[in-house]
């Protein structure tokens, strides 16, 4: 029968909560552990680690890992690990400013098309299709092509892509919230438009901002990573996952497979780690996983 | 009790709330096709029809929450035009209405206090003064401050359709719209609502709608009762 | 018709028996004491309804039947399941696999509270229906026959089978969702407030559904908080006030001679009676009385009341109270 075979929304109350419940306990703990690690890494790293990330040094490139060079060095002598921390700083704060450049840019559109709605929303939403049928990393790339190359130009790039799904989760909740019967019972007492939204819709709507927000984030560090890829986003001093990768790759054929796979393992690991946190977040703001006192 | 079927022999009396051959139509179906229906002051009109028959839709339109596609609402005689935010919120608090589910007729962030207070504050009234008219607004509706404090989620269907009452009755509406307000209650909330808004109108001389399913409600409470054709 | 309550000497019988069902929830801070204590019987052929304020643990039994709570809840007691042709099953120590594999729509059945949630909107009522008889056992070249015998069993056109639920009214969508609800011929069928929302004349056709249910061998337990529903088709009815059954007797007995205080009291405020509120507030579930739960409401409370009543055999049905209404037969 359909709808008592749905999945648990409410799971039974006997024993011990079931095994997915278990599995997600782990990996939530899992994630929070890479997660701390790689931030106090990257944060201490200048502190604890007595090399310098970018002094070359021709006489010992490439060499394999070891106690010294725990993650070995690339093609200019420098160290893979250290390295890395440094550009997964550097990553991180792009992919952090990217989706908030992003959050703010969408919300604002949705915002405007999901209260005035009629034409003004009509135009909007095609102006947000037509963005998002163009291939995220060619508008990108041509973006940053338009700009002085940089970390500006990285940034503007990828928030001036990655805004079209924000606009659409604030438009169509707002548009959904907007025929409540509570906003129907606000707008019979007498609240304006402006409490409205400041008192009754906006606060329903921050906490999803704030998950795809976040959601967000990986996606926009694997963005610059592709652009430094291919050379077009930060420039190669700066050491950034994506550069490193990309010079990484000439060392490859040498056998030399430290100086791309660590960094590359590196982004896997601390983005997953936001992934499945993040996806924890939402399974708890979506209310029907979350359990519900029904009397 | 009275039936009638043609609401014209009450006319355009100086007083009331008056819907004039209101048209509404989702797409292309009618769903009330030129209604006319008056409520005078002090009287409580039973409306009843079947499902589908535009009932909701008819109360929404007299609470001023939805703009009819032709005709239109008089209060005391004068047309009203638009709906929602058209019009200033001296008007629209001038007719409440109290809905059938009163979860969704509640924002879940606010407590029971904050839900019947807002629309005082968000009419300008002082702190003081919104807490003052919550307090005396809990104690007719028959809530506990210990209630007050709580959340819609921490609270039975009653006790919260009791709150949305009480929010209904702030602003001392003119006109009280019962949207199968009691439907979701047991039998003593029902009549403790009914006593609260019977004691109401009575002070106020508030014209009340009351849209119900139920004969027996129907026939205790309302005065005169209008039967809502299906278009 | 059952015209009094079941005893102990026809538990043999019965098809559900619950004893000592209790559920707890526990909150930050708090306990909400659900369900206490709560013991019925039910018999192949019985329908019984449960009927109470909003917010007395009534839908919680249901859940509780069903092992659908949340996992904050505790659950002590038995509700033995007797199937007249599967294994006898404790409702409440059967794993979540067992419920799922034998017992939930196919041993219980549930009639939803809103019917248009409960339908998965991207099937054809038809495909819903026929899904199910064949998770039920029917062959595919059979169920598309036996979902026509079934639809027009609820009052439902063939017809409008083949619609989706989006396009079917509420009370199409109700006879739908019992439609699938029945099909499995479970013979427990749990109702929970399946009424709600629904005019009086398809409120009066949903009961006479579960009625005839009833007389073709299931048993029903129907939810409500409407005591006029409860009157047109309950065998027997269970008044439950704070977590517990204070009444239990045969409808007409009930309605004719409440014993409780708070049954009479329930019964004033109908509208075709004194439409007079029992006087007071419910008490919080989080924070019951120790005696009596109704007293600090109750005309007739004494000190006596201080002492929680206990669920006696009263005439043709059961009582909870220390200052019952009709002289019934000694405790």
């Amino acid at each position: 029968m359909t709808d008592l075979a749905r999945p648990p929304a409410t799971t039974p109350a006997r024993t011990h909560p079931p095994t997915r419940v278990r599995a997600g306990r782990l990996g939530a703990g899992v994630a929070v552990g890479v997660l701390a690690a790689a931030v106090a890494a990257c944060l201490l790293a200048p502190l604890l680690w007595p090399l310098d990330q970018s002094a070359v040094d021709l006489a010992r490139t490439r060499l394999a890992p070891s106690p010294d060079h725990l993650a070995g060095t690339d093609d200019l002598g420098r160290d893979v690990a250290l390295r890395s921390l440094y550009g997964l700083r550097v990553s991180l704060l792009v992919g952090a400013v990217a989706a908030g450049v992003a959050t703010v840019v969408g919300g604002l559109v949705g915002a405007v098309a999901g209260t005035l709605g009629g034409r003004l929303d009509r135009a909007l939403m095609r102006v947000v299709d037509t963005v998002a049928a163009l291939p995220h990393l060619l508008l990108g790339i041509f973006v940053v092509a338009m700009l002085r190359p940089g970390l500006g130009a990285v940034i503007a790039s990828i928030g001036l892509t990655h805004w079209l799904s924000t606009a659409r989760i604030v438009r169509s909740e707002l548009l959904s919230l907007r025929t409540r019967p509570f906003v129907d019972a606000a707008i019979s007492g007498g609240a304006s438009r402006t409490r409205v939204l400041t008192r009754h819709l906006l606060p329903h709507v921050l906490p999803r901002l704030a998950l795809a927000t976040t959601l967000m984030v990986p996606h926009a560090v694997w963005h610059e990573t592709a652009l430094s890829f291919l050379g077009l986003g930060l420039p190669p001093h700066l050491a950034s996952i994506g550069n490193m990768i990309n010079d990484g790759q000439r060392s490859l054929l040498t056998g030399a497979w430290w100086a791309s796979i660590v960094p590359g393992l590196l982004l896997v690991a601390v983005t997953l780690a936001l992934a499945v946190l993040t996806g924890r977040w939402r399974d708890r703001l979506d209310p029907r996983v979350r359990a519900e006192l029904h009397l | 009790m009275t039936v009638t079927t043609d609401d014209t022999v009450h006319g355009a009396a100086a007083g009331g709330l008056a819907a004039r051959r209101v048209t509404v139509a989702y797409g292309r179906q009618r769903v009330l096709d030129r209604v006319d229906l008056h409520i005078a002051p002090g009287e409580t009109v039973g409306l009843r029809g079947l499902s589908g028959s535009g009932k909701s839709t008819l109360a929404r339109v007299l609470a001023l929450l939805h703009a009819p596609d032709s005709g239109h609402v008089t209060i005391d005689g004068h047309p009203v035009g638009g709906a929602r935010h058209r019009l200033p919120a001296a008007l629209r608090t001038r007719v409440a209405i109290l809905f059938q589910s009163p979860r969704s007729a509640t924002d879940p962030r606010l407590s029971l206090a904050d839900l019947i207070a807002e629309p005082l504050r968000a009419t300008g009234a002082s702190r003081d003064q919104a807490s003052a008219r919550t307090a005396d607004l809990a104690d007719l509706v028959g809530l506990t401050p210990d209630l007050l404090a709580r959340r819609p989620h921490a609270v039975s269907d009653g006790q919260l359709q009791r709150a949305c009452l009480a929010r209904a009755l702030v602003h001392r509406p003119d006109y009280l719209l019962c949207d199968e307000a009691t439907a979701m209650l047991d039998a003593s909330t029902q009549a403790h609502v009914a006593a609260v808004v019977t004691d109401y109108q009575r002070r106020s001389s508030a014209g009340v709608l009351l849209i119900t399913h139920d004969p027996a409600l129907m026939s205790r409470w309302a005065t005169r009762v209008v039967d809502l054709p299906t278009p | 018709m059952t015209t009094t309550v079941p005893t102990d000497t026809r538990r043999a019988h019965a098809l559900l028996g619950v004893d000592g069902l209790t559920v707890r929830f526990h909150l930050r801070g708090a306990v909400v004491h659900a369900v206490t204590d709560l013991s019925l019987t039910l018999h192949p052929g019985e329908l019984l309804a449960v009927v109470g304020e909003s917010g007395c643990g009534k839908s919680v039994l249901a859940h509780a039947l069903l092992g659908l709570l949340p996992r904050n809840a505790t659950v002590t007691g038995r509700a033995h399941l007797h199937p007249p042709d599967g294994h006898p099953v404790d409702l409440i120590d059967a794993g979540e696999r067992h419920l799922t594999r034998h017992v939930r729509g196919r041993a219980v059945g549930l009639v939803p509270q809103s019917p248009a949630t409960a339908l998965t909107p991207v099937r054809s009522g038809r495909r819903l229906l026929e899904e199910t008889l064949r998770a039920h056992g029917h062959t595919r070249r059979a169920a598309p026959a036996a979902a026509d015998r079934i639809a027009a069993d609820v009052g439902l056109d063939p017809g409008d089978l083949d619609r989706y639920p989006h396009e079917l009214s509420g009370g199409m969508a109700q006879r739908l969702a019992t439609a699938l609800a029945l099909a499995p011929d479970p013979p427990l069928l749990l109702a929970d407030e399946p009424t709600t929302g629904l005019d009086r004349p398809l409120v009066d056709h949903t009961l006479d559904l579960l009625r005839r249910r009833c007389d073709t061998g299931a048993a029903v337990l129907l939810i409500t908080h409407d005591l006029t529903a409860a009157r047109r088709v309950a065998d027997t009815v269970a008044v439950m006030y704070a977590s517990r059954i204070v009444e239990h007797r045969p409808t007409a007995a009930l309605f004719d001679a409440p014993a409780h205080p708070y049954t009479a009291g329930l019964l004033d405020a109908l509208p075709d009676r004194a439409f007079t509120p029992v006087p007071g507030h419910p008490p919080m579930l989080t924070d019951l009385p120790d005696g009596c739960a109704f007293a600090p409401r109750c005309p007739r409370a004494t000190d006596a009341c201080h002492i929680p009543p206990r669920l006696l055999p009263d005439g043709a049905g059961r009582v909870a109270c220390h200052h019952r209404l009709t002289p019934g037969a000694p405790a």
